[in-house]
């Protein structure tokens, strides 16, 4: 393993792997800092830019972005009350509050740190148990496959901040989405309505910028130009004396390991991530009641958790081919552009991917948190820049990007379509994130169920004879129906109650 | 490291061939001097076999056409995408395809009647790839005769995975076993051969269908073993393996996944003929043999005239299996 170790560092011999990581790290920061903008998108955007790069520049590019976006949205939400992704509400919670009472600075420092050893933590886990995961991956049958497809599926609800039936109807849509194309068992055409353009599915990098950047554009022309957001002055930013960090271990390690426990779990990602640990904190806190009036415990937790799940989600991604959050479903089209296939084979047949994302993992920690302490001042007037400047910058991404993906008019009329329907469906509150994970774990889920049938004779018994997919199937019931049971009995106490 | 290495040697490699090349030029009069940058333009996307294939021999090629050559990737539509922008094309050979055996089964199902062969030229072959029969190594099947009388013995429920659905490429290569063996297999489709070689290491299904190169590596660390090739010869790497006719199955050797090059309808003779001399000179350089011995594949030396000869062949032999299976009336 550790030889293995050695190429992945090894890779950082390339001058321009530094270049794509610190080039990865400073874009993740911009887009974590504005709100709206997430990991997710930023991936997306950047996925045009890898078409011509080397495999191992592009992944550590994107991996960069991925981490720092998910520290980024931390700096509005301490500064400014609006965390920049919906991983950093929690941060949010004791972050603004600690800048109301003049300690941005001790809370930006917290919050970086423990982004920092959030990461160290987790990827140290990803190292040990990505392998044994990708051994253990090669006895998934399709009936095994099919059940995950299902777990991941059945944590929509959580993904799906609010209303679990919104989260069901976005999770169906991308579901009827995933069946258009040409049927994989028998090459039937479906849904294409006789164009060929439709063959192939959706395409998905179109479909991520239309849902999430073009539909982001629509709601900025909306808003106008007037918006202001006004940034606090930031002081005493290395003032915090070592004695109050350490203080502070117990919860960041804990928050880390729980990060990464609810990131390996595909479909659950940072913001899950992120809110669990701050329940979990609070309630083992010596000092709960300071939680939500600035607690420096609560913004080391959400923090370290919501960074920690970025290795977590890597952990399906690299063993199992299979997304942890919606950001790294994005990164299997980005390794596929690459003709990389993310699966049980990755570590066997390219170990260079796996290893060299670990390595990056680690080697940014210095380099993210630096940029981190040092820019955090310039990073809180990027929400500064006039709305019409970024729409127009993103929505001239957004064209280019869908167009590059073939080379056709046809992906950007797929992008300029899906950027409409994002348009409504945020306006009706229907969340994105289930859409996609719907789209992508959609196929899997068919494939893998009628490849499970076809090589089991047509016999039913194939889901339920063994006990890896039982197990999965009854996690994905107990996932669907535990939040609805759980909010009936908290309707029916409150009713009581009246 | 290993990578790096290998693309250093690579680089070496294309200077010292454009170096013999340079010298070489001007010698021949009627060698291929196209007027600008060829395009080759492609059905997938950027990464896997063809890509690889194409970037390969474009490198190759720019040196001895004095031109550069862009990799045009236009994916979509299962090839229409990239056929519609060759049809379209001038037949000035700056615009060229790159086919494999997929164009001619879609042509005749999907794309029927949207495009057909007679829509392009064929230029040149450049590439040949038998596909074989694969078990992991703890299977007690070893030959093509034990999978057949396995598959007499259970009624045909042997599960055989390949790439792609009923009437692909390498699903009509196992019908054409079960005629000759009269039996009946259980085709599993799958999307990437990846996911057919984890299938038979974790014993999913019974036999993978794959071409040499993907599973060379899992030959070579001794976690599969072969039961046969669908190809006139054995393979140089893999010698101790049959071929299907070898081990008495009666099947058409000609059913070899391709990679060719083709263009608009309409090219001059002398033209294509220009083209396929470059092309193959191109792959004759060392870097392009170390590349393709790496992947398996073996080379041919088909101009304009036995391409089009063999691609009407290997259409007629897609059209009379296709039809058998009752896959060409949509």
């Amino acid at each position: 393993m550790l030889e293995t170790l050695a190429i992945g560092f090894s890779a950082f011999g390339d001058p321009m792997v530094w270049f794509a990581l610190v080039f990865g790290a400073l874009a993740g920061y911009l887009i974590g800092a504005i709100p709206g903008l997430g990991p997710s998108l930023g991936v997306a955007l950047l996925i045009p830019f890898t078409y011509g790069m080397d495999p191992v520049v592009s992944i550590v590019g994107l991996v960069a972005l991925y981490a720092a976006a998910e520290y980024g949205g931390a700096i509005t939400a301490i500064l400014i009350n609006s965390p920049g992704t919906a991983a950093a509400v929690a941060t949010s919670w004791d972050g603004y509050p600690l800048t109301q009472q003049g300690r941005t600075g001790e809370a930006l420092t917290v919050s970086i740190l423990s982004s920092g050893a959030g990461i160290f933590i987790s990827t140290l886990l990803l190292i040990i148990t990505a392998i044994p995961l990708s051994e253990f991956a090669l006895r998934f049958g399709p009936g095994e496959y099919f059940a995950l497809a299902l777990v991941g599926l059945s944590l929509v609800a959580g993904l799906a901040e609010g209303s679990p039936l919104k989260g069901t109807v976005a999770m169906g849509i991308g579901l009827a989405l995933a069946t258009i194309g040409l049927d994989v068992q028998t090459g039937t055409p479906r849904f294409t309505m006789g164009n060929p353009e439709f063959f192939e599915g959706l395409p998905l990098v179109p479909v991520l910028l239309g849902l999430y950047a073009l539909s982001e554009v629509l709601f900025m022309i909306e808003d106008g130009p007037s918006e202001k957001l006004k940034s606090a002055p930031i002081n005493g930013l290395m003032g915090l004396p070592v004695k109050a960090i350490l203080g502070l271990k117990t919860a960041i390690l804990r928050s880390s390991v729980l990060g990464y426990v609810i990131g390996v779990i595909p479909g659950a990602g940072a913001s899950i991530a992120s809110f669990v640990a701050y329940a979990v904190s609070k309630r083992m806190s010596k000092t709960p009641e300071k939680f939500g009036k600035g607690s420096l415990e609560g913004v080391a937790s959400s923090e370290a958790a919501n960074n920690s799940a970025v290795a977590g989600a890597m952990a399906p991604l690299l063993a199992l081919g299979i997304p942890g959050s919606p950001t790294t479903a994005i990164m299997i089209g980005a390794l596929m552009v690459q003709g990389i296939q993310p699966g049980p084979l990755l570590f066997t047949k390219s170990p260079e991917i796996p290893y060299t994302i670990f390595a990056s993992l680690w080697i940014g920690i210095p380099i993210m948190v630096l940029i981190g302490l040092a820019g955090a001042k310039i990073w809180a007037r990027v929400a500064n820049i006039p709305r019409p400047a970024i729409a127009a910058i993103v929505a001239g991404i957004c064209y280019v990007g869908a167009y590059a993906s073939h080379t056709t008019m046809f992906p950007v009329h797929v992008m300029t379509a899906f950027g409409i329907l994002g348009y409504i469906l945020r306006k009706l509150e229907i969340p994105l994130a289930p859409i996609i994970l719907a789209l992508v774990l959609g196929e899997m889920m068919e494939t893998n169920f009628r490849r499970a049938l076809i090589s089991n004779k047509g016999e039913w018994d194939i889901f339920y004879t063994s006990p890896m997919t039982v197990i999965l199937i009854l996690i994905a019931v107990l996932a669907f129906v535990l939040p609805g049971l759980s909010q009936l009995r908290a309707r029916r106490a409150k009713a009581s109650a009246v | 490291m290993a990578i790096s290495k290998l693309k250093n040697m690579m680089l070496g490699m294309t200077c010292a061939a454009t170096l013999a090349f340079g010298l070489a030029q001007g010698a021949a009069a009627e060698d291929w001097a196209p007027e600008g940058p060829v395009e080759f333009v492609l059905h997938t996307k950027p990464g896997g076999g063809v890509d690889v294939y194409a970037r390969t021999l474009a490198k190759e090629l720019e040196p001895i056409i004095g031109q550069t050559v862009v990799i045009v990737n236009a994916p979509g539509g299962g090839g229409a995408t990239q056929m519609a922008k060759v049809r379209t094309a001038k037949p000035d050979g700056l615009t060229l395809g790159v086919n494999t055996v997929t164009h001619f089964t879609s042509m005749l199902t999907n794309l029927r009647g949207t495009f057909s062969t007679d829509d392009f030229e064929w230029i040149a072959l450049s590439q040949i790839d038998p596909i074989l029969f694969f078990v992991s190594k703890e299977s007690d099947l070893t030959s093509v005769t034990d999978l057949v009388e396995k598959a007499k013995a259970n009624g045909g429920e042997v599960n055989i995975g390949g790439f792609g659905p009923v009437g692909s490429m390498q699903n009509i290569g196992m019908t054409m076993l079960e005629e000759a063996a009269g039996v009946k297999f259980n085709w599993v489709a799958f999307e990437s051969t990846p996911d057919i070689i984890a299938a038979v290491l974790g014993g999913h299904i019974d036999v993978g269908v794959s071409n040499l190169g993907p599973a060379l590596e899992f030959f070579e660390a001794d976690r599969l073993k072969g039961l046969g090739v669908l190809g006139e010869k054995r393979l140089g790497t893999l010698p101790e393996m049959q071929t299907f006719s070898e081990q008495g199955y009666d099947v058409d050797n000609n059913w070899l996944q391709v990679r060719g090059v083709f263009g608009p309808k309409g090219m001059p003779v002398e033209l294509q003929q220009q083209i396929a001399d470059a092309i193959h000179k191109a792959m004759a350089t060392e870097s392009y043999q170390t590349y393709a011995r790496a992947s398996g594949v073996e080379d041919s030396d088909f101009g304009p005239v036995e391409y089009a000869e063999f691609v009407k062949n290997l259409n007629a032999l897609a059209e009379e299996q296709l039809s058998a299976a009752g896959l060409t009336s949509n």
